[in-house]
């Protein structure tokens, strides 16, 4: 839900744009909907757009593309461990919600170079300037810590992703994308967001659904287990006994 | 080669689960014990989130004691009277430990306590399995008798109240120390993930006086029905029952167990054991290791709400 004030901030500030900066921005996917089943072993997405009605008269070096992919928010704990008569043990947690699950960004330059920190904080660009809450009383600085190792963490896994230079022009105004999605990602509504820059301030945007959704067996199973956990676990020990039967049944011991 | 676990939402080679399931069934097969000491720290090991690791592993060992309790049964080799009264206390066990791993997954300290669990009770009874072993080979080195089990039974126990009478095992022992083992084993099966055997065994043979005979049979039943349970108790408390990830491991060590019995059955019981300490001690050291040396990272992410 915290997406709306964004998208509104987002909607003020084309309103406000002086009308001569004409510019404007196309973009597509390369699918709507990623459908995670047995084989999947993460895949890969193409974010491609043109910038419309291109201006020759704006300088290169002015013109700034940011490519954005959030996933679905989800809630996270993060740990830290200290060392306790020898032994690391876990002394404090900050639980985190709105922190989306999957994050990635690619700019034309590096994003400080883009635009100011004001307005990159505004829009939450970079995976460091994603605003968390948390309902634990800490202080600024600790939750800068847990907020600072919770990327890290995520980036380590592949989950978040911050890329300068992956964004790849075809011509002057045609320009593309190619965002890594591992295996782990959640299911859930992602959003692919692509910016249009001119000198710092944002002329166009475009912000486009994407599904990650388990089908198949995959989500039967899922759905099973959440929706009638009692009948599912019932299951799980009936299968295991059938096959602790059978191996038994083959394998029977002579005599 | 890649399979996607729909309940732990990785992806994972599934060769790679067979063979752990394979190479833990093995040595089950070697060496008469569930192996999900092993197994729960491998899974974790290869990236299985813990919560699921620990579940999963109750819903195989179910699987694996069926097996072994049918098995027995055939050979007469099952105490179904005090394997009932084990089961009851293993069911209480289960209940508390699966609200205590809730508690520890609320508090963080689910890995901590895991771990630590892992290594006090790998380190005692690796350590004790050892030390016996050796004993016993240094004996046989020097041609002494050996030693007979005497069945007289602990004063401590003939004294506690609620006698019963245990045909099959040739006992007449209160019910109290039965249902405070079967409670024990019930915990740490929902908490670390293990069948217990390796608990259950020695303290029927060195507490309750059991008959060698019955004792294996009649651990596999408890820890059949203890396991069942907990797999249900995990799967409505925790969602973290994997079907997909059990059945994996299941295969695989249901191969394994057949050819590890036949290694088995050429070795003698005394080295069979004292193999078993070095393992179980190996384990615990490594585990232990874990705890005492810096992480790469001091912290942390886990998906969830405390």
């Amino acid at each position: 839900m915290r997406r709306i004030p964004t998208l509104l901030l987002l909607l003020l500030t084309l309103a406000a744009m002086p009308a001569h900066a004409a510019e404007d921005l196309v973009s597509g996917l390369s699918t709507d909907l990623i459908q995670i089943r047995s084989d999947f072993t993460g895949t890969d997405i193409v974010v491609f757009g043109a910038i419309e009605t291109f201006d020759p008269g704006t300088p290169a070096e002015d013109r700034d593309i940011v490519v954005v992919i959030r996933g679905p928010e989800v809630p996270r704990v993060v740990r830290r461990r200290d060392r306790v008569f020898g032994l690391w043990v876990t002394r404090r947690q900050i639980p985190f919600t709105g922190l989306p699950g999957y994050y990635f960004i690619a700019s034309t330059r590096p994003l400080d170079l883009v635009a100011s920190a004001d307005t990159l904080e505004r829009f939450e660009l970079g995976p460091s300037r994603l605003t968390a809450d948390t309902d634990v009383p800490a202080s600024p600085e600790e939750i800068a810590q847990f907020h600072a190792a919770t990327v890290r963490t995520l980036t380590r896994e592949q989950l978040y992703w911050e890329n300068t230079n992956s964004i790849e022009f075809l011509s002057r105004s045609l320009f593309r994308a190619r965002i890594p999605v591992p295996s782990t990602v959640p299911s859930g509504e992602y959003r692919a967001e692509v910016y249009l820059f001119h000198g710092g301030t944002v002329v166009s945007a475009q912000s486009t659904p994407l599904f990650v959704d388990k089908t198949g067996f995959e989500r039967e199973l899922y759905d099973f287990s959440n929706e009638a956990p009692f009948s599912y676990g019932l299951v799980a020990v009936f299968m295991s006994g059938a096959l602790g039967w059978l191996g038994f049944a083959l394998f029977r011991p002579r005599g | 080669m890649e399979i996607y676990l729909p309940i732990a939402e990785i992806s994972v080679n599934w060769i790679m689960i067979v063979g752990m399931g394979a190479a833990v069934g093995f040595l089950s097969g070697v060496f008469g014990v569930g192996g999900g000491f092993l197994l729960t720290p491998l899974l974790v090991f290869y990236g299985i989130p813990p919560g699921v690791a620990v579940a999963t592993q109750a819903c195989h060992i179910t699987a694996s004691s069926v097996s072994g309790a049918l098995t027995h049964w055939r050979r007469n080799g099952i105490d179904f009277v005090m394997g009932g009264v084990l089961a009851v206390g293993g069911l209480v066990g289960s209940i508390l430990g699966v609200q205590l791993f809730r508690i520890l997954q609320q508090t963080g300290q689910v890995e901590f306590t895991v771990t630590a669990g892992y290594v006090l009770l790998l380190s005692s009874i690796g350590g004790l399995m050892l030390n016996e072993s050796v004993r016993a080979i240094r004996a046989r080195r020097r041609g002494d008798p050996p030693q007979l089990t005497r069945h007289v039974q602990h004063s401590w126990i003939l004294r506690l109240p609620l006698k019963m009478r245990f045909r099959h095992s040739k006992l007449y022992i209160s019910v109290i120390p039965p249902l405070a083992l079967g409670t024990l084993v019930g915990i740490l099966t929902a908490i670390l993930g293990v069948g217990g055997g390796f608990v259950l065994v020695p303290a029927m043979i060195y507490i309750l006086r059991m008959p060698t005979g019955a004792v294996v049979g009649t651990s596999q039943f408890q820890i059949l029905f203890v396991t069942a349970v907990t797999t249900i108790l995990h799967a409505i408390t925790n969602h973290t029952v994997d079907l997909v990830l059990a059945w994996l491991l299941v295969m695989g060590a249901a191969f394994g167990v057949q050819f590890g019995v036949r290694v088995g059955s050429k070795l003698r019981g005394e080295e069979l054991r004292a193999l078993l300490g070095i393992l179980v001690v190996a384990v615990a050291l490594r585990l232990l290791f874990g705890l005492v040396a810096t992480p790469d990272d001091i912290y942390s992410v886990v998906v969830g709400v405390p």
